[in-house]
């Protein structure tokens, strides 16, 4: 395939309405071809059988993590939860007040309190 | 002749395989799929040690995220995707580091070989592609190879980038204009 030819394949793999396939096949068989080199396969596997090993388990180390980071995220949630339904049944409210287990305290019972009269 | 045979059953058996732990399965993984992934990364990035490196990366990530395939799509459209995606986190790399660095021109970022073996013609053929792929912006650059080189089609090409037909369409047409004017030059 000479010059022209190939420039105009290239140009007619961009139409819209083209056999991009017919096109590719054509390309490589006028020389237009790309591979790694022999040991590529053996390359990738090595670095993941291999030395890739210790890469595993880090992966695998890290999804336990996330699994649970997940777990105690959820169980702190729920306990924040059951916290809230508590304080609002006990304190009837969900003021800063009723955290602090100050809500159904009168200002007059504080002074009460604090000073001992 | 691009290999464009397809056996859903054989695919899914050996994802399932590698997922156990079985070697020799994602071994024929690689072997069936490396020159596609070669033809997406040493189109884009040029033929380099590094498209090689990026080539086994691509294969490591998909080792890891094997388990997040579900076989919905095609395992060379998963496996496309990574090789997309890596390749251009790597033009975006250079890119990056040549601005900082060097004063080189956005075609001088890359190098291609051209297998000594070839007759004159094919070298040639060869050596226009990857002139006109070098100098092509990265994101007609990448639409052009998914066409030329891997033979895909416009949805194809659309859902391997993650993006709209009609995005697609346009792209074809303004890659096709900058291609024309950089033929022109060569």
């Amino acid at each position: 395939m000479n010059k022209s030819e190939i420039k105009k394949l290239i140009i007619s793999s961009l139409d819209r309405d083209v056999d991009t396939k017919e096109i590719a096949g054509k390309l490589e068989e006028a020389g237009v071809s790309y591979n790694f080199s022999q040991t590529f396969g053996d390359k990738v596997l090595n670095k993941l059988f291999s030395a890739g090993v210790t890469i595993g388990r880090e992966v695998e180390f890290v999804k336990y993590m996330n699994v649970a980071f997940y777990r105690i995220a959820l169980t702190g949630v729920a306990a924040i939860v059951i916290l809230l339904i508590s304080i609002f049944l006990m304190q009837g409210s969900l003021s800063v007040d009723s955290f602090l287990g100050l809500g159904n305290t009168h200002d007059e019972s504080i002074i009460c309190l604090l000073t001992g009269n | 002749m691009i290999d464009y045979s397809y056996d859903a059953n054989k695919e899914k058996e050996l994802v399932e395989a590698s997922l156990n732990g079985d070697k020799s399965a994602f071994g024929e993984i690689v072997n069936r799929y490396q020159k596609m992934v070669a033809r997406t990364v040493k189109g884009m990035l040029g033929d380099s040690v590094f498209s090689e490196d990026i080539g086994q990366e691509v294969f490591i990530k998909l080792f890891y995220s094997l388990s997040d395939f579900r076989g919905e799509a095609k395992l060379s459209t998963y496996i496309q995707k990574i090789a997309v995606n890596l390749t251009l986190n790597e033009i975006k790399r250079r890119k990056r580091f040549f601005s900082m660095f060097s004063q080189k021109a956005n075609n001088e970022m890359y190098e291609f070989e051209i297998a000594e073996q070839d007759t004159e013609e094919r070298r040639e053929a060869s050596e226009i592609v990857n002139k006109a792929l070098m100098a092509m912006d990265t994101k007609f650059r990448v639409i052009l190879t998914m066409r030329m080189l891997q033979g895909y089609s416009t949805k194809e090409t659309a859902e391997i980038l993650d993006m709209p037909v009609g995005t697609v369409l346009s792209r074809l047409s303004r890659a096709q204009e900058q291609l024309r004017s950089i033929l022109l030059k060569l």
